[in-house]
């Protein structure tokens, strides 16, 4: 049978939340930058193994500077997270480990991917740096853009949310 | 009569849906949705599985949802849902709020997008600043290491001026001292490129020889011309004053560097260089210089940008130079009042040109020449001269020290001991009476600053009072101010001509 997942995308604003979910349900990209208020709600099927697969309702939260104010109630009943900053806007990423413990507090036990998303926009090199600079660890590089990582962060947190189950 | 008003006017924005605990419709209005009853709500769109763990609840508990995007229809609703636990399962308050969000929504968007630009803006700034440090730093590191070996060069080709040599060999030394002076020059200028940034280039007013400058330049790029088998054509007005009242430095520069350019983008054909008098009035000549080439050309819109620094017209990484020449010269000319202009066509080729007014002195070519001084020769009909000055070099660079210990040994005025770090200073001062010390700045273990200080705070008035005199290869004013601060009484900059050495070590001496 198959079973489905609450997933909530979230982040600061203008991280591309939305671009990544569009990426991977639809396979498409605007460059036109539309904000997300409140909260847009998606599905999609994934395969996971031959014969096996997973419904990922996925919840694209409007994006908020401050993690804190996220409601509650959107986070009702979520089985995975995916928190998402872009690696070409510091102010996104600068605060990281302090937003992630507050992302935990909220939903503790909920499995979390952490991205960085815009890869395009930053060279390998200079990618490595910032990261190291930065200590921050990352789950996966994405670029909603050119679709580089993004099947593969879905696919894997479907697949831990699989095993949970 | 509120009642009907209230039913009217609220009625079509609410929409009241009460659910069993398995979440099958057991009543719903159908004001904003046609929800049926019998239906599990849960097929009715996605987000209502979320409330799946809801009916689990306590009686009367609330829970509320804002700003829920629901696609029914064909039309998007955003809407708040207010779900409360009762007995038979979930009620569900739907409030159709999408105007209302859809007004949120515009002025979110303003907001964030404009916090959004301020922030890309505020980064793009920065690395801006951090590219501007880096072509400082740059400019800084290349200069002061070129410094050294151009002080023995130019110190090498003076002393080879002492020596016998033929016609031929004496005018090939005169170009080579020229070139020499060029070079320092140029060095000058590309680390004066912060200067221009900064406002702090200052254009001088001197008397110099224009035509004997065209000479050089003819001379220079005849030869550069020929090692790239190109044509180089040189012509200049002949009703062009002698000597003119200006900037040669900054005039060789600018001129220089439209014909380096015109050279490096020519693979075949001519690259010319004309002057022509535009006018005389009183005691101004206006002037027009031009470069042509028969080379690459530049696009239209390339024209717009090829002054930008690190500019190269054929975009490739395989051009030699900086990359700052034009931006120079577009900035040099307008600080002298003057404007640089371009026509050009692709694969054609291009002409560079700007006219420039200067002042002229009304006296004959052989009078302006008197006009120069020689300090050394004033210095020979001073009685001074006679005494031998017993002076300290101290410096850790072999080369330079040789070449300067020439310098100054050949003008037999000069008894000299030579050191090469602060130990050999100390060690000197102590046992030796000197007239001078010419001081090194960079020097392992102490520095010269530190060493100057310490001579200075020495309890013998004979050896505190030693004139010092620094040598560095660091051209800032505030290396220039340290040194004087420790108590340097002048500071050469490398690299410097003997003349300027000898004039130097007089005015403090004398």
């Amino acid at each position: 049978m198959q079973s489905s997942k609450k997933v909530v995308v979230l982040g600061h604003f203008g991280v591309g939340k939305t671009s990544l979910i569009r990426r991977f349900v639809t396979d498409t990209f605007s460059d036109n930058y539309k904000v997300t208020i409140g909260v847009h709600i998606t599905k999609k099927v994934v395969e996971i193994a031959v014969d096996s697969t997973i419904s990922l309702i996925l919840w694209d939260l409007e994006g908020t500077d401050d993690i804190q104010s996220i409601r509650q109630s959107y986070l009702l009943g979520t089985h995975g997270a995916v928190f998402v900053f872009d690696i070409s806007r510091p102010s996104t990423f600068q605060h990281l480990n302090e937003d992630l413990q507050l992302v935990a507090e909220k939903m503790p036990e909920v499995p979390l991917m952490v991205v960085g998303n815009k890869s395009d926009l930053v060279e390998d090199a200079e990618l490595k740096n910032l990261l190291q600079a930065q200590e921050l660890t990352v789950d996966f590089l994405t670029s909603a853009k050119t679709g580089s990582a993004v099947n593969e962060l879905f696919l894997k947190l479907a697949t831990i949310l699989s095993s949970d189950a | 009569m509120l009642k009907e008003f209230r039913q009217q006017y609220t009625s079509t924005n609410e929409q009241f849906v009460l659910t069993d605990k398995t979440g099958l419709v057991l009543e719903s209005e159908q004001t904003l949705f046609h929800i049926k009853k019998g239906s599990s709500i849960f097929e009715f769109h996605l987000f209502f599985e979320s409330l799946v763990p809801l009916l689990e609840g306590i009686a009367d508990e609330e829970t509320s949802f804002h700003c829920i995007h629901i696609e029914h229809d064909g039309q998007l609703y955003i809407v708040d849902i207010l779900a409360v636990v009762k007995k038979a399962g979930l009620l569900l308050i739907i409030k159709n709020l999408t105007d209302h969000y859809n007004a949120y929504q515009n002025v979110t968007q303003t907001r964030n997008e404009s916090v959004i630009k301020t922030e890309l803006t505020v980064l793009k700034n920065l690395e801006l600043q951090e590219r501007e440090r880096f072509k400082n730093r740059f400019i800084q590191n290349f200069s002061h290491e070129l410094r050294n070996p151009l002080t023995s060069i130019m110190g090498i080709t003076e002393l080879l001026g002492d020596t016998k040599m033929s016609d031929n060999q004496q005018k090939m030394l005169d170009f080579l001292k020229e070139s020499n002076t060029n070079l320092r020059l140029m060095l000058e200028d590309t680390l004066s490129i912060g200067m221009i940034d900064a406002g702090k280039l200052e254009i001088k007013q001197k008397l110099f020889g224009l035509q004997r400058l065209f000479e050089l330049i003819q001379f220079t790029y005849n030869a550069k011309a020929k090692s790239k088998a190109l044509n180089f054509d040189c012509s200049w007005d002949v009703k062009i004053p002698e000597f003119v009242e200006g900037d040669r430095l900054r005039l060789f520069q600018v001129v220089t560097n439209l014909l380096d350019n015109a050279i490096k983008y020519t693979e075949k054909g001519t690259v010319s260089f004309s002057v022509q008098l535009n006018q005389k009035r009183a005691n101004t000549a206006s002037i027009r210089f031009r470069v042509t080439d028969t080379g690459l050309g530049i696009s239209k819109e390339n024209q717009e940008v090829i002054f930008e620094s690190f500019y190269r017209s054929d975009g490739s990484e395989k051009t030699k130079g900086t990359g700052l020449g034009l931006t120079i010269t577009k900035r040099l000319l307008e600080l002298m009042g003057s404007k640089i202009r371009l026509k050009s066509e692709l694969d054609k080729g291009s002409e560079f040109y700007f006219d420039m007014v200067f002042k002229y002195p009304l006296l004959s070519s052989l009078e302006t020449k008197s006009l120069h001084t020689d300090q050394e020769s004033s210095i020979t009909s001073n009685g001074k001269e006679q005494r031998k000055f017993k002076i300290l070099l101290v410096d850790d660079d072999a080369y330079v020290q040789t070449t300067l210990f020439k310098m100054l040994l050949n003008t037999n005025r000069f008894k000299i001991d030579l050191a090469y770090d602060g130990a050999m200073v100390f060690q000197e001062v102590v046992s030796n009476n000197y007239d001078l010390i010419l001081m090194d700045v960079n020097l392992p273990n102490l520095n010269g600053i530190q060493i100057t200080k310490l001579i200075k705070d020495f309890p013998f008035n004979n050896i505190k009072n030693i004139p010092i005199i620094g040598i560095t290869a660091n051209a800032y004013q505030e290396n220039i101010d340290q040194c004087l601060k420790a108590g340097m009484r002048k500071v050469l900059i490398k690299p410097f001509e003997k003349e300027e050495l000898l004039q130097t070590l007089y005015k403090v001496l004398l």
